[in-house]
């Protein structure tokens, strides 16, 4: 299985974010309260990482719930993939 | 003075980019607030006869596409297939066979477009008391009725929401899940099982997907054919509207769920002539 770099993951988080008229900030500190980024979102970007990998990705919902700011959905889907 | 100048132009870019802020902010909150746009693509579960058959015809009526897959294809569904080639997607697959209906998911999006609605119909039916129902039987009604729906859903929610989609889904469920009819234990709990699942996709959606449950009593043409004429009058005289449920008076409800702009969300609507009021 080949992974994304954690560049072109974050394109896929702005393409997102770009579908809902949001926009992915440069800061990868910024929360995703603020920008709108909710779990469903997550789950979006999950399945676009699924169709570059060619499997599925399958998680708990605790994970998910600690992620709050860009870095942090950056983070677990780098480890996602390397699990 | 010059600085003065500066400040206040300062002041007014920062207001105007507060704004700008605000309006964009209110323009995405208002694009996903929009109502769910009518079904184009929609899937039904155990399609070829009665009650789903008549869902299939509803959707073509619509002017939308179908895909729909049973284990047996009836020749019902075959003349409405013939029929209608560019907008329907007829397979014979068992509902509990995941990679089959994995597959049939797949292939129907791959004819028809992304598919943005389903109705969850397909299911088997019990009468025996629950002390009287083997264990093998009652696995069996649970894969079929719960297990295998879930599974469904699954697949279909993994295309539909894809590139920001949207769409709904209905579940059949039953009155029975409401209230206590012997016979029905393990089918009472499978459909209750997916309304309590009903209403928590309607949270996990954040209302990208419309989920309800329609809740038919039960059906004149069941009941007939384990109910003597005597008895069946004696249900017929206790609902309120004198008559027992026809899967036509299920058929314009479905289609206010698919094509309408309802607002509902998380909610069973129960259909039953008022025998459970």
């Amino acid at each position: 299985m080949s992974q994304l770099s954690r560049e072109q993951i974050r394109t896929m988080m702005g393409e997102v974010l770009a579908n809902q008229g949001k926009e992915l900030p440069a800061d990868d500190s910024a929360s995703l309260d603020a920008i709108g980024f909710r779990s469903l979102d997550f789950s979006e970007l999950a399945l676009s990482v699924e169709d570059e990998l060619g499997t599925e990705l399958n998680f708990d919902a605790p994970g998910l719930r600690s992620i709050t700011t860009v870095s942090d959905v950056l983070d677990f889907i780098e480890q996602l993939q390397s699990a | 003075m010059s600085d003065a100048v500066t400040e206040n132009q300062q002041t007014e870019n920062q207001q105007a980019a507060t704004e700008q802020a605000i309006s964009d902010q209110a323009a995405a909150t208002n694009a996903a607030a929009a109502p769910v746009p009518a079904c184009q693509v929609v899937l039904i579960s155990g399609g070829s006869r009665g009650l789903g058959l008549a869902l299939v015809r509803m959707v073509l009526d619509a002017g939308a596409k179908v895909a729909t897959f049973a284990r047996t294809i009836t020749p019902e569904l075959e003349q409405l297939a013939a029929q209608f080639p560019d907008r329907t997607y007829v397979a014979s697959v068992d509902i509990t066979d995941v990679d089959a209906v994995n597959g049939f998911v797949k292939d129907a999006a791959a004819k028809l477009g992304r598919i943005d609605g389903m109705i969850n119909n397909a299911a088997v039916g019990q009468d025996s008391m629950h002390m009287q129902t083997s264990p093998a039987d009652i696995a069996r009604i649970i894969e079929t009725n719960l297990t295998a729906p879930l599974v469904l859903t699954r697949a279909v929610l993994r295309n539909m929401i894809r590139r920001n989609g949207r769409g709904r889904i209905v579940m059949i469920t039953t009155v029975g899940a409401q209230r206590g009819y012997a016979g029905l234990t393990t089918y009472a709990a499978t459909k209750g099982g997916l309304d309590a699942a009903m209403r928590t996709l309607a949270r996990e959606m954040h209302g990208r997907v419309l989920v309800n449950s329609i809740a038919p009593g039960f059906f004149a043409s069941e009941m007939s054919s384990v109910l003597g004429s005597e008895q069946l009058g004696a249900i017929t005289r206790r609902t309120p509207s004198g008559r027992l449920v026809e899967p036509e008076n299920i058929v314009p409800i479905a289609r206010l769920l698919m094509f309408e702009d309802t607002n509902l969300n998380g909610q069973v609507i129960t259909v039953d002539g008022g025998s459970s009021i």
